[in-house]
Protein backbone atom coordinates (compact mmCIF):
# COMPACT_ATOMS: atom_id res chain seq x y z
CA UNK A 1 0.00 0.00 0.00
CA UNK A 2 3.17 2.43 0.62
CA UNK A 3 4.35 2.18 -2.63
CA UNK A 4 0.69 3.26 -4.26
CA UNK A 5 0.62 5.86 -1.96
CA UNK A 6 3.72 7.31 -2.99
CA UNK A 7 2.89 6.48 -6.81
CA UNK A 8 -0.38 8.45 -6.10
CA UNK A 9 1.71 11.49 -4.71
CA UNK A 10 3.41 11.55 -7.66
CA UNK A 11 0.80 11.45 -10.09
CA UNK A 12 -1.16 13.94 -8.38
CA UNK A 13 2.49 16.24 -8.87
CA UNK A 14 2.82 14.89 -12.08
CA UNK A 15 -0.74 15.05 -13.12
CA UNK A 16 -2.29 14.03 -16.54
CA UNK A 17 1.02 13.22 -18.57
CA UNK A 18 1.70 10.03 -16.48
CA UNK A 19 -1.83 8.46 -15.93
CA UNK A 20 0.29 5.90 -17.14
CA UNK A 21 2.71 5.22 -13.94
CA UNK A 22 -1.62 5.07 -11.81
CA UNK A 23 -2.62 2.47 -14.70
CA UNK A 24 0.77 0.02 -13.64
CA UNK A 25 0.20 0.62 -10.07
CA UNK A 26 -3.53 -0.56 -10.47
CA UNK A 27 -2.44 -3.54 -12.60
CA UNK A 28 0.67 -4.34 -9.47
CA UNK A 29 -1.89 -3.91 -7.07
CA UNK A 30 -4.45 -6.06 -9.12
CA UNK A 31 -2.65 -9.05 -9.12
CA UNK A 32 -2.46 -8.40 -5.15
CA UNK A 33 -6.08 -8.60 -5.04
CA UNK A 34 -6.70 -11.40 -7.26
CA UNK A 35 -4.27 -14.33 -4.96
CA UNK A 36 -7.20 -15.18 -2.67
CA UNK A 37 -8.75 -16.07 -5.95
CA UNK A 38 -5.46 -18.08 -7.24
CA UNK A 39 -5.10 -19.89 -4.00
CA UNK A 40 -9.20 -20.38 -3.46
CA UNK A 41 -9.49 -21.66 -7.27
CA UNK A 42 -6.37 -23.66 -7.24
CA UNK A 43 -7.19 -25.31 -3.71
CA UNK A 44 -10.94 -25.72 -4.33
CA UNK A 45 -11.18 -26.18 -8.01
CA UNK A 46 -8.19 -27.11 -10.18
CA UNK A 47 -6.80 -29.50 -7.46
CA UNK A 48 -9.48 -31.61 -6.72
CA UNK A 49 -10.29 -31.67 -10.76
CA UNK A 50 -6.86 -32.66 -11.02
CA UNK A 51 -6.57 -35.19 -8.09
CA UNK A 52 -10.60 -37.10 -9.43
CA UNK A 53 -8.17 -37.91 -12.57
CA UNK A 54 -5.37 -39.15 -10.66
CA UNK A 55 -7.73 -41.15 -8.45
CA UNK A 56 -9.66 -42.79 -11.18
CA UNK A 57 -6.18 -44.29 -11.85
CA UNK A 58 -4.92 -45.38 -8.55
CA UNK A 59 -6.26 -47.23 -5.87
CA UNK A 60 -6.01 -45.56 -2.62
CA UNK A 61 -6.85 -47.34 0.51
CA UNK A 62 -8.16 -45.29 3.49
CA UNK A 63 -7.49 -47.50 5.97
CA UNK A 64 -3.96 -48.48 5.38
CA UNK A 65 -3.20 -45.20 3.86
CA UNK A 66 -1.79 -47.33 0.82
CA UNK A 67 -1.59 -45.92 -2.99
CA UNK A 68 -1.17 -47.93 -6.25
CA UNK A 69 -1.34 -48.08 -9.60
CA UNK A 70 -3.71 -49.36 -11.43
CA UNK A 71 -3.65 -47.76 -15.10
CA UNK A 72 -7.05 -47.81 -16.79
CA UNK A 73 -8.31 -50.84 -15.01
CA UNK A 74 -11.00 -48.94 -13.19
CA UNK A 75 -12.64 -47.71 -16.51
CA UNK A 76 -12.24 -51.14 -18.23
CA UNK A 77 -14.30 -52.46 -14.79
CA UNK A 78 -16.33 -49.54 -15.33
CA UNK A 79 -17.50 -50.15 -18.85
CA UNK A 80 -18.20 -53.82 -18.02
CA UNK A 81 -20.10 -53.04 -15.15
CA UNK A 82 -23.68 -53.72 -15.82
CA UNK A 83 -24.78 -50.83 -12.78
CA UNK A 84 -22.72 -48.57 -14.60
CA UNK A 85 -24.79 -48.56 -17.70
CA UNK A 86 -27.99 -48.44 -15.75
CA UNK A 87 -26.93 -45.52 -13.79
CA UNK A 88 -25.47 -43.77 -17.68
CA UNK A 89 -29.24 -44.99 -18.96
CA UNK A 90 -31.31 -43.66 -16.17
CA UNK A 91 -29.33 -40.29 -16.23
CA UNK A 92 -30.72 -39.53 -19.71
CA UNK A 93 -34.12 -40.91 -19.25
CA UNK A 94 -33.84 -38.24 -16.32
CA UNK A 95 -32.89 -35.48 -18.59
CA UNK A 96 -35.16 -36.39 -21.54
CA UNK A 97 -38.39 -35.56 -19.50
CA UNK A 98 -36.66 -33.23 -16.57
CA UNK A 99 -35.39 -30.50 -19.10
CA UNK A 100 -37.96 -30.13 -21.76
CA UNK A 101 -40.57 -30.26 -18.58
CA UNK A 102 -38.55 -27.56 -17.32
CA UNK A 103 -38.33 -25.27 -20.15
CA UNK A 104 -41.52 -25.41 -21.21
CA UNK A 105 -43.43 -25.13 -18.10
CA UNK A 106 -40.98 -22.22 -17.29
CA UNK A 107 -42.34 -20.44 -20.85
CA UNK A 108 -45.87 -21.59 -20.09
CA UNK A 109 -45.45 -19.81 -16.66
CA UNK A 110 -44.03 -16.66 -17.83
CA UNK A 111 -46.45 -16.34 -20.54
CA UNK A 112 -48.84 -16.24 -17.82
CA UNK A 113 -47.21 -13.58 -15.94
CA UNK A 114 -46.84 -11.80 -19.09
CA UNK A 115 -50.60 -11.24 -19.63
CA UNK A 116 -53.21 -8.87 -19.02
CA UNK A 117 -54.12 -10.01 -15.49
CA UNK A 118 -55.07 -9.42 -11.80
CA UNK A 119 -52.62 -10.46 -8.74
CA UNK A 120 -49.95 -10.97 -10.73
CA UNK A 121 -47.26 -10.10 -7.84
CA UNK A 122 -49.69 -13.16 -6.16
CA UNK A 123 -49.39 -15.32 -8.88
CA UNK A 124 -45.56 -15.37 -9.13
CA UNK A 125 -45.28 -15.78 -6.21
CA UNK A 126 -47.21 -19.05 -6.28
CA UNK A 127 -44.88 -19.60 -9.19
CA UNK A 128 -41.33 -19.51 -7.33
CA UNK A 129 -42.30 -20.24 -3.96
CA UNK A 130 -41.23 -24.11 -4.47
CA UNK A 131 -38.17 -22.86 -6.04
CA UNK A 132 -37.03 -20.58 -3.33
CA UNK A 133 -38.17 -23.45 -0.44
CA UNK A 134 -35.96 -25.97 1.31
CA UNK A 135 -35.14 -29.26 -1.31
CA UNK A 136 -35.29 -31.72 1.48
CA UNK A 137 -37.76 -29.99 3.14
CA UNK A 138 -40.44 -30.09 -0.27
CA UNK A 139 -39.17 -34.04 -0.80
CA UNK A 140 -40.47 -35.02 2.67
CA UNK A 141 -43.50 -33.64 2.19
CA UNK A 142 -43.84 -35.15 -1.81
CA UNK A 143 -42.93 -38.79 -0.04
CA UNK A 144 -46.13 -38.26 2.14
CA UNK A 145 -48.50 -36.70 -0.41
CA UNK A 146 -47.76 -39.47 -2.94
CA UNK A 147 -47.82 -41.78 -0.82
CA UNK A 148 -48.60 -44.86 -2.62
CA UNK A 149 -52.03 -46.21 -0.89
CA UNK A 150 -52.77 -43.60 2.12
CA UNK A 151 -51.21 -40.74 0.31
CA UNK A 152 -54.11 -37.82 -0.41
CA UNK A 153 -53.06 -37.67 -4.25
CA UNK A 154 -53.67 -41.60 -4.22
CA UNK A 155 -56.57 -41.44 -2.33
CA UNK A 156 -58.64 -38.87 -4.44
CA UNK A 157 -58.38 -40.84 -7.34
CA UNK A 158 -59.38 -43.83 -5.83
CA UNK A 159 -62.00 -42.34 -4.53
CA UNK A 160 -62.81 -41.50 -8.59
CA UNK A 161 -62.55 -45.23 -9.16
CA UNK A 162 -59.12 -45.00 -10.83
CA UNK A 163 -56.06 -47.54 -10.25
CA UNK A 164 -53.20 -45.06 -9.40
CA UNK A 165 -49.51 -45.78 -10.09
CA UNK A 166 -47.20 -46.38 -6.90
CA UNK A 167 -45.36 -44.03 -7.77
CA UNK A 168 -41.51 -44.07 -6.36
CA UNK A 169 -41.97 -47.93 -4.93
CA UNK A 170 -42.74 -48.73 -9.26
CA UNK A 171 -39.88 -48.91 -11.19
CA UNK A 172 -41.50 -47.69 -14.39
CA UNK A 173 -42.88 -44.44 -12.50
CA UNK A 174 -40.01 -44.15 -9.96
CA UNK A 175 -37.89 -42.17 -12.13
CA UNK A 176 -40.02 -40.20 -14.11
CA UNK A 177 -42.16 -38.82 -10.82
CA UNK A 178 -38.52 -37.80 -9.68
CA UNK A 179 -38.06 -36.08 -12.78
CA UNK A 180 -41.29 -33.86 -12.50
CA UNK A 181 -40.73 -33.00 -8.78
CA UNK A 182 -37.15 -31.95 -9.68
CA UNK A 183 -39.24 -29.56 -12.53
CA UNK A 184 -41.46 -28.58 -10.33
CA UNK A 185 -38.68 -27.44 -7.56
CA UNK A 186 -36.46 -25.97 -10.35
CA UNK A 187 -38.86 -24.24 -13.07
CA UNK A 188 -39.53 -21.13 -10.75
CA UNK A 189 -35.90 -19.83 -11.97
CA UNK A 190 -36.81 -20.71 -15.29
CA UNK A 191 -40.23 -18.71 -15.42
CA UNK A 192 -38.13 -15.72 -13.97
CA UNK A 193 -36.30 -15.29 -16.63
CA UNK A 194 -38.44 -16.02 -19.42
CA UNK A 195 -40.20 -13.47 -17.48
CA UNK A 196 -37.81 -11.56 -18.03
CA UNK A 197 -36.41 -12.25 -21.39
CA UNK A 198 -40.50 -11.48 -22.65
CA UNK A 199 -40.35 -7.83 -21.29
CA UNK A 200 -37.45 -7.74 -22.93
CA UNK A 201 -38.93 -7.60 -26.32
CA UNK A 202 -39.84 -4.25 -28.22
CA UNK A 203 -43.16 -3.46 -27.75
CA UNK A 204 -42.69 -2.20 -31.28
CA UNK A 205 -41.85 -5.09 -33.01
CA UNK A 206 -45.30 -6.72 -32.04
CA UNK A 207 -47.15 -3.74 -33.24
CA UNK A 208 -45.16 -3.93 -36.93
CA UNK A 209 -45.68 -7.80 -36.86
CA UNK A 210 -49.62 -7.13 -36.42
CA UNK A 211 -50.07 -4.17 -39.24
CA UNK A 212 -47.95 -7.00 -41.21
CA UNK A 213 -51.20 -8.97 -40.62
CA UNK A 214 -49.32 -11.44 -38.25
CA UNK A 215 -52.00 -13.34 -35.51
CA UNK A 216 -51.10 -14.35 -32.56
CA UNK A 217 -49.57 -17.61 -33.16
CA UNK A 218 -47.81 -16.31 -35.94
CA UNK A 219 -46.40 -13.42 -33.72
CA UNK A 220 -44.73 -15.66 -30.87
CA UNK A 221 -43.07 -17.98 -33.29
CA UNK A 222 -41.61 -15.70 -35.61
CA UNK A 223 -41.26 -12.36 -33.27
CA UNK A 224 -41.24 -13.32 -29.72
CA UNK A 225 -39.47 -17.03 -29.72
CA UNK A 226 -36.56 -15.51 -31.84
CA UNK A 227 -36.28 -12.57 -29.35
CA UNK A 228 -36.06 -14.60 -26.39
CA UNK A 229 -33.63 -16.98 -28.10
CA UNK A 230 -30.33 -16.28 -25.87
CA UNK A 231 -32.67 -16.43 -22.62
CA UNK A 232 -33.44 -20.11 -23.86
CA UNK A 233 -30.36 -21.47 -24.62
CA UNK A 234 -29.19 -20.23 -21.38
CA UNK A 235 -31.46 -21.96 -19.36
CA UNK A 236 -31.11 -24.96 -21.67
CA UNK A 237 -27.40 -25.25 -21.25
CA UNK A 238 -28.47 -24.49 -17.09
CA UNK A 239 -31.39 -27.04 -16.82
CA UNK A 240 -28.94 -29.95 -18.78
CA UNK A 241 -25.91 -29.32 -16.31
CA UNK A 242 -28.34 -29.13 -13.28
CA UNK A 243 -30.28 -32.11 -14.88
CA UNK A 244 -27.08 -34.30 -15.00
CA UNK A 245 -26.31 -33.38 -11.14
CA UNK A 246 -29.85 -34.20 -9.98
CA UNK A 247 -29.55 -36.18 -7.00
CA UNK A 248 -31.36 -34.49 -3.80
CA UNK A 249 -34.91 -36.47 -4.63
CA UNK A 250 -32.45 -39.81 -5.41
CA UNK A 251 -30.80 -39.73 -1.59
CA UNK A 252 -34.21 -39.11 -0.06
CA UNK A 253 -36.83 -40.27 -1.76
CA UNK A 254 -35.78 -43.98 -3.47
CA UNK A 255 -32.20 -44.36 -2.16
CA UNK A 256 -31.59 -45.14 -6.01
CA UNK A 257 -33.87 -47.94 -6.10
CA UNK A 258 -36.64 -49.75 -6.49
CA UNK A 259 -34.33 -52.29 -8.28
CA UNK A 260 -31.53 -49.52 -9.31
CA UNK A 261 -34.42 -47.78 -11.69
CA UNK A 262 -33.54 -44.81 -10.12
CA UNK A 263 -29.91 -44.69 -9.74
CA UNK A 264 -27.94 -42.27 -11.93
CA UNK A 265 -24.85 -41.59 -12.83
CA UNK A 266 -24.68 -38.65 -9.22
CA UNK A 267 -26.45 -41.08 -7.13
CA UNK A 268 -23.84 -43.98 -8.30
CA UNK A 269 -20.92 -42.03 -7.31
CA UNK A 270 -22.12 -41.17 -4.35
CA UNK A 271 -23.04 -44.91 -3.53
CA UNK A 272 -19.70 -45.95 -4.52
CA UNK A 273 -17.55 -42.97 -2.54
CA UNK A 274 -19.51 -42.55 0.48
CA UNK A 275 -21.15 -46.10 1.25
CA UNK A 276 -18.61 -48.57 -0.38
CA UNK A 277 -15.22 -46.17 0.10
CA UNK A 278 -14.19 -47.37 -3.23
CA UNK A 279 -13.20 -43.52 -4.23
CA UNK A 280 -11.32 -44.32 -7.37
CA UNK A 281 -14.31 -46.04 -8.77
CA UNK A 282 -16.59 -43.63 -8.05
CA UNK A 283 -13.75 -40.83 -9.31
CA UNK A 284 -13.68 -42.51 -12.85
CA UNK A 285 -17.68 -42.43 -12.55
CA UNK A 286 -16.94 -38.95 -12.32
CA UNK A 287 -14.50 -38.26 -15.19
CA UNK A 288 -17.09 -39.82 -17.09
CA UNK A 289 -19.95 -37.23 -15.81
CA UNK A 290 -17.44 -34.63 -16.59
CA UNK A 291 -16.74 -35.46 -20.25
CA UNK A 292 -20.79 -35.86 -20.57
CA UNK A 293 -21.53 -32.62 -19.30
CA UNK A 294 -18.82 -31.26 -21.73
CA UNK A 295 -19.65 -32.93 -24.90
CA UNK A 296 -23.71 -32.09 -24.18
CA UNK A 297 -22.53 -28.50 -23.71
CA UNK A 298 -20.19 -28.46 -26.67
CA UNK A 299 -23.00 -29.66 -28.89
CA UNK A 300 -25.38 -26.99 -27.75
CA UNK A 301 -22.74 -24.56 -27.93
CA UNK A 302 -22.06 -25.51 -31.71
CA UNK A 303 -25.76 -26.08 -32.19
CA UNK A 304 -27.05 -22.78 -30.98
CA UNK A 305 -26.11 -20.58 -34.64
CA UNK A 306 -29.43 -22.72 -36.08
CA UNK A 307 -31.36 -21.38 -33.58
CA UNK A 308 -30.22 -18.77 -31.51
CA UNK A 309 -30.67 -15.16 -32.77
CA UNK A 310 -28.80 -12.27 -31.42
CA UNK A 311 -29.71 -9.12 -31.94
CA UNK B 1 -61.68 -11.80 -19.48
CA UNK B 2 -59.02 -9.79 -17.72
CA UNK B 3 -61.13 -11.26 -14.66
CA UNK B 4 -61.57 -14.89 -16.20
CA UNK B 5 -57.79 -15.24 -16.80
CA UNK B 6 -56.90 -14.23 -13.23
CA UNK B 7 -59.13 -16.97 -12.13
CA UNK B 8 -58.28 -19.93 -14.06
CA UNK B 9 -53.75 -18.16 -13.48
CA UNK B 10 -54.80 -18.11 -9.45
CA UNK B 11 -56.15 -21.78 -9.65
CA UNK B 12 -53.17 -23.09 -11.30
CA UNK B 13 -50.84 -21.73 -9.13
CA UNK B 14 -52.47 -22.55 -6.38
CA UNK B 15 -52.12 -26.20 -7.74
CA UNK B 16 -48.64 -25.72 -7.84
CA UNK B 17 -48.32 -25.02 -4.24
CA UNK B 18 -51.05 -27.42 -3.03
CA UNK B 19 -47.87 -30.22 -1.47
CA UNK B 20 -46.68 -27.31 0.48
CA UNK B 21 -50.22 -26.05 1.78
CA UNK B 22 -50.96 -29.60 2.13
CA UNK B 23 -47.91 -29.72 4.48
CA UNK B 24 -49.03 -26.67 6.56
CA UNK B 25 -52.09 -27.95 6.95
CA UNK B 26 -51.04 -31.35 8.18
CA UNK B 27 -48.50 -29.91 10.70
CA UNK B 28 -51.05 -28.99 12.84
CA UNK B 29 -53.12 -32.20 12.61
CA UNK B 30 -52.73 -35.57 14.97
CA UNK B 31 -51.43 -38.68 13.20
CA UNK B 32 -54.29 -40.51 13.10
CA UNK B 33 -56.10 -37.25 11.45
CA UNK B 34 -53.27 -36.91 8.54
CA UNK B 35 -54.64 -39.55 6.09
CA UNK B 36 -57.83 -39.74 7.67
CA UNK B 37 -59.67 -36.49 5.65
CA UNK B 38 -56.62 -35.25 3.98
CA UNK B 39 -58.37 -32.34 2.38
CA UNK B 40 -60.57 -31.31 5.51
CA UNK B 41 -57.07 -28.40 5.65
CA UNK B 42 -57.95 -27.40 9.18
CA UNK B 43 -59.88 -29.08 12.26
CA UNK B 44 -60.78 -25.94 13.85
CA UNK B 45 -61.97 -27.62 17.16
CA UNK B 46 -59.27 -29.52 16.97
CA UNK B 47 -55.71 -27.72 16.34
CA UNK B 48 -52.79 -29.67 17.52
CA UNK B 49 -49.64 -27.50 18.19
CA UNK B 50 -48.22 -30.91 19.69
CA UNK B 51 -45.96 -31.41 16.78
CA UNK B 52 -43.89 -27.96 17.02
CA UNK B 53 -43.73 -28.45 20.72
CA UNK B 54 -42.53 -31.86 20.26
CA UNK B 55 -39.63 -30.57 17.52
CA UNK B 56 -38.94 -27.48 19.48
CA UNK B 57 -38.47 -28.75 22.97
CA UNK B 58 -37.58 -32.86 22.54
CA UNK B 59 -35.88 -32.89 19.45
CA UNK B 60 -32.26 -31.57 18.27
CA UNK B 61 -34.01 -29.29 16.16
CA UNK B 62 -33.09 -25.78 17.50
CA UNK B 63 -29.26 -27.44 17.47
CA UNK B 64 -29.85 -27.97 13.52
CA UNK B 65 -31.34 -24.55 12.98
CA UNK B 66 -28.38 -22.88 14.76
CA UNK B 67 -26.19 -25.02 13.12
CA UNK B 68 -27.51 -23.87 9.45
CA UNK B 69 -27.44 -20.31 9.95
CA UNK B 70 -23.74 -20.02 11.78
CA UNK B 71 -22.78 -22.13 8.37
CA UNK B 72 -25.08 -19.65 6.32
CA UNK B 73 -23.93 -16.51 7.81
CA UNK B 74 -20.12 -17.44 8.10
CA UNK B 75 -20.20 -18.58 4.72
CA UNK B 76 -22.13 -15.76 2.78
CA UNK B 77 -19.78 -13.51 4.46
CA UNK B 78 -16.87 -14.70 3.69
CA UNK B 79 -17.88 -15.25 0.11
CA UNK B 80 -19.16 -11.78 -0.37
CA UNK B 81 -16.00 -10.53 1.08
CA UNK B 82 -13.92 -12.96 -1.36
CA UNK B 83 -15.95 -11.96 -4.48
CA UNK B 84 -15.74 -8.33 -3.90
CA UNK B 85 -11.74 -8.77 -3.30
CA UNK B 86 -11.36 -10.61 -6.75
CA UNK B 87 -14.09 -9.31 -8.88
CA UNK B 88 -12.41 -5.88 -8.15
CA UNK B 89 -9.23 -7.25 -9.39
CA UNK B 90 -10.66 -8.83 -12.34
CA UNK B 91 -12.86 -5.95 -13.34
CA UNK B 92 -11.47 -3.03 -11.99
CA UNK B 93 -8.02 -3.14 -12.05
CA UNK B 94 -7.51 -5.29 -14.62
CA UNK B 95 -4.00 -6.54 -14.40
CA UNK B 96 -2.29 -8.46 -17.34
CA UNK B 97 -3.73 -11.27 -18.07
CA UNK B 98 -7.15 -10.97 -16.14
CA UNK B 99 -9.44 -11.75 -19.21
CA UNK B 100 -7.51 -14.68 -20.14
CA UNK B 101 -7.94 -16.10 -16.31
CA UNK B 102 -11.05 -15.16 -15.68
CA UNK B 103 -11.89 -17.60 -18.62
CA UNK B 104 -10.50 -20.35 -16.88
CA UNK B 105 -12.02 -19.85 -13.80
CA UNK B 106 -15.63 -19.67 -16.04
CA UNK B 107 -15.03 -22.96 -17.10
CA UNK B 108 -15.51 -24.17 -13.75
CA UNK B 109 -18.91 -23.89 -13.72
CA UNK B 110 -19.72 -26.98 -16.04
CA UNK B 111 -17.96 -28.97 -13.99
CA UNK B 112 -20.49 -31.18 -11.61
CA UNK B 113 -20.11 -30.19 -8.11
CA UNK B 114 -20.32 -33.62 -6.95
CA UNK B 115 -16.69 -34.12 -8.73
CA UNK B 116 -15.09 -32.18 -6.01
CA UNK B 117 -16.27 -33.54 -2.94
CA UNK B 118 -14.39 -36.81 -3.51
CA UNK B 119 -10.92 -35.26 -3.08
CA UNK B 120 -12.38 -32.47 -0.74
CA UNK B 121 -13.82 -35.55 1.97
CA UNK B 122 -10.08 -37.27 1.89
CA UNK B 123 -8.35 -34.20 2.23
CA UNK B 124 -10.63 -32.78 4.94
CA UNK B 125 -10.20 -36.44 6.69
CA UNK B 126 -6.40 -35.88 6.99
CA UNK B 127 -6.60 -32.16 8.17
CA UNK B 128 -9.77 -33.04 10.38
CA UNK B 129 -12.58 -31.01 9.48
CA UNK B 130 -14.72 -34.18 9.38
CA UNK B 131 -17.92 -33.86 11.13
CA UNK B 132 -16.88 -29.79 11.88
CA UNK B 133 -19.36 -26.96 10.35
CA UNK B 134 -15.38 -26.10 9.06
CA UNK B 135 -16.40 -28.53 6.56
CA UNK B 136 -19.30 -26.84 5.23
CA UNK B 137 -18.01 -23.37 5.30
CA UNK B 138 -14.84 -23.25 3.43
CA UNK B 139 -15.48 -24.72 0.39
CA UNK B 140 -18.24 -22.25 0.42
CA UNK B 141 -16.35 -19.22 0.38
CA UNK B 142 -15.11 -19.55 -3.33
CA UNK B 143 -18.16 -19.70 -5.84
CA UNK B 144 -17.06 -18.79 -9.45
CA UNK B 145 -20.31 -17.16 -9.76
CA UNK B 146 -20.30 -14.74 -7.41
CA UNK B 147 -17.25 -13.85 -8.61
CA UNK B 148 -18.60 -13.43 -12.18
CA UNK B 149 -21.28 -10.73 -10.75
CA UNK B 150 -19.01 -8.77 -9.18
CA UNK B 151 -16.50 -8.29 -11.86
CA UNK B 152 -19.16 -7.56 -13.98
CA UNK B 153 -20.43 -4.89 -11.83
CA UNK B 154 -16.78 -3.23 -11.30
CA UNK B 155 -16.03 -3.42 -15.29
CA UNK B 156 -18.54 -0.85 -15.34
CA UNK B 157 -17.37 1.36 -12.39
CA UNK B 158 -17.35 4.77 -12.48
CA UNK B 159 -13.56 5.50 -12.53
CA UNK B 160 -13.88 8.91 -11.57
CA UNK B 161 -15.07 8.23 -8.19
CA UNK B 162 -12.24 5.93 -7.50
CA UNK B 163 -9.34 8.86 -9.18
CA UNK B 164 -11.16 11.18 -6.83
CA UNK B 165 -9.92 8.87 -3.98
CA UNK B 166 -6.71 8.59 -5.02
CA UNK B 167 -6.58 12.65 -5.71
CA UNK B 168 -7.21 12.94 -2.05
CA UNK B 169 -4.10 10.37 -1.41
CA UNK B 170 -5.59 7.33 -1.28
CA UNK B 171 -4.31 4.37 -2.29
CA UNK B 172 -5.61 1.59 -4.45
CA UNK B 173 -6.41 -0.64 -0.89
CA UNK B 174 -8.19 2.62 0.91
CA UNK B 175 -10.13 3.29 -2.43
CA UNK B 176 -11.43 -0.03 -2.82
CA UNK B 177 -13.15 0.12 0.74
CA UNK B 178 -13.95 3.37 1.55
CA UNK B 179 -15.39 4.31 -2.52
CA UNK B 180 -15.85 1.05 -4.26
CA UNK B 181 -17.63 -1.31 -1.16
CA UNK B 182 -19.92 0.80 0.06
CA UNK B 183 -20.77 1.20 -3.65
CA UNK B 184 -21.05 -2.39 -4.40
CA UNK B 185 -23.86 -2.48 -1.28
CA UNK B 186 -26.84 -3.25 -4.24
CA UNK B 187 -24.98 -6.14 -6.36
CA UNK B 188 -23.86 -7.70 -2.62
CA UNK B 189 -27.07 -7.50 -1.16
CA UNK B 190 -28.25 -9.32 -4.24
CA UNK B 191 -25.66 -11.97 -3.91
CA UNK B 192 -26.03 -12.49 0.08
CA UNK B 193 -29.27 -12.74 -0.79
CA UNK B 194 -29.25 -15.77 -3.43
CA UNK B 195 -26.58 -17.46 -1.41
CA UNK B 196 -28.33 -17.31 1.41
CA UNK B 197 -31.01 -19.13 0.12
CA UNK B 198 -28.63 -21.95 -2.29
CA UNK B 199 -26.37 -22.32 1.24
CA UNK B 200 -29.47 -23.24 3.38
CA UNK B 201 -30.48 -25.58 1.39
CA UNK B 202 -27.44 -27.93 0.63
CA UNK B 203 -27.83 -31.40 1.45
CA UNK B 204 -25.07 -33.49 -0.48
CA UNK B 205 -22.10 -31.70 1.75
CA UNK B 206 -23.59 -32.53 5.10
CA UNK B 207 -24.54 -35.79 4.09
CA UNK B 208 -20.80 -36.73 3.47
CA UNK B 209 -19.00 -34.80 5.89
CA UNK B 210 -20.96 -34.81 9.33
CA UNK B 211 -21.27 -37.91 11.60
CA UNK B 212 -22.68 -36.63 14.81
CA UNK B 213 -26.64 -35.71 14.88
CA UNK B 214 -25.38 -32.33 17.12
CA UNK B 215 -23.43 -31.02 13.96
CA UNK B 216 -25.88 -31.78 11.59
CA UNK B 217 -27.41 -28.64 9.36
CA UNK B 218 -31.48 -28.33 8.76
CA UNK B 219 -31.51 -30.21 5.94
CA UNK B 220 -29.63 -33.22 6.99
CA UNK B 221 -31.60 -32.83 9.90
CA UNK B 222 -34.54 -33.29 8.39
CA UNK B 223 -33.13 -36.38 6.06
CA UNK B 224 -32.34 -38.49 9.74
CA UNK B 225 -35.98 -37.65 11.39
CA UNK B 226 -37.45 -38.96 8.10
CA UNK B 227 -35.57 -42.27 8.84
CA UNK B 228 -35.49 -42.19 12.27
CA UNK B 229 -39.79 -41.15 12.24
CA UNK B 230 -40.99 -42.51 9.35
CA UNK B 231 -44.51 -42.79 10.10
CA UNK B 232 -44.94 -39.62 12.08
CA UNK B 233 -46.00 -37.79 9.15
CA UNK B 234 -47.62 -34.80 10.62
CA UNK B 235 -44.26 -34.27 13.24
CA UNK B 236 -42.08 -34.76 9.60
CA UNK B 237 -44.45 -31.73 7.53
CA UNK B 238 -43.76 -29.47 11.07
CA UNK B 239 -40.17 -30.07 11.29
CA UNK B 240 -40.74 -29.07 7.16
CA UNK B 241 -42.71 -26.34 7.67
CA UNK B 242 -39.62 -25.17 10.33
CA UNK B 243 -37.52 -25.03 7.72
CA UNK B 244 -39.36 -24.00 5.12
CA UNK B 245 -40.86 -21.25 7.05
CA UNK B 246 -37.68 -18.51 7.53
CA UNK B 247 -37.19 -18.58 3.84
CA UNK B 248 -40.61 -18.13 2.78
CA UNK B 249 -40.71 -14.86 5.21
CA UNK B 250 -37.46 -13.40 4.21
CA UNK B 251 -38.90 -14.05 0.36
CA UNK B 252 -42.24 -12.62 0.47
CA UNK B 253 -40.45 -9.14 2.58
CA UNK B 254 -38.13 -9.12 -0.43
CA UNK B 255 -39.85 -10.42 -2.85
CA UNK B 256 -39.18 -7.56 -5.34
CA UNK B 257 -35.28 -7.84 -4.71
CA UNK B 258 -35.24 -11.59 -4.79
CA UNK B 259 -36.88 -11.78 -8.27
CA UNK B 260 -34.67 -8.62 -9.33
CA UNK B 261 -31.30 -10.48 -7.96
CA UNK B 262 -32.37 -14.09 -9.39
CA UNK B 263 -32.83 -12.18 -12.67
CA UNK B 264 -30.06 -10.25 -12.67
CA UNK B 265 -27.54 -13.25 -11.51
CA UNK B 266 -29.25 -15.70 -14.44
CA UNK B 267 -29.00 -13.04 -17.01
CA UNK B 268 -25.18 -12.05 -16.46
CA UNK B 269 -24.19 -15.39 -14.74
Amino acid sequence: MDLTEVTVVETKKRRASNSHSLERAERRMGLIFAIPSFIGYSLFVALPMLFVFVLSVFKIDLMSNTITFQGMSYFDKLLHDDDFWKAFANTFKYLVIYVPLTLLLGLVMALILHSRVYLRGMIRAFFIIPYITTYIATLVVWNVFLHPTEGPVNSLLMSWGLNPPHYMVDTRWALPVLAVIGSWKDVGFHCLLFLAALQGVPRDLYEASSIDGANGLARFRHVTLPLISPTSFFLLLITIIGGLQAFYQMALLTKGGPAFSTTTLTYHIYRTAFEYYDFSYASAVGVILFLITLVLVLINWFGQKKWVFYQ
Amino acid sequence: MKILRTIVFSLVGLIFVTPLIWMLSTSFKYENQVFEKPFVLVHWDDINFGNYRYLLTESPVLTWLSNSLIVVVVSVLCRLLFAAVTGYAFGYLRFRYANTIFLIYLAALFIPYQLSLLPQFIAFRYIGFLDTLWALIVPNIVDILSIFLMRQFFLTFPRDFIHAAYMEGSGVVRSFVRIALPLAQAPMLTLGILSFFMIWDQYYQPLIFLKSPEMFTLPLGIHSFQTQFGHEYAKQMALACIAIVPVLITFLILQKRFVESIVTAGIKG
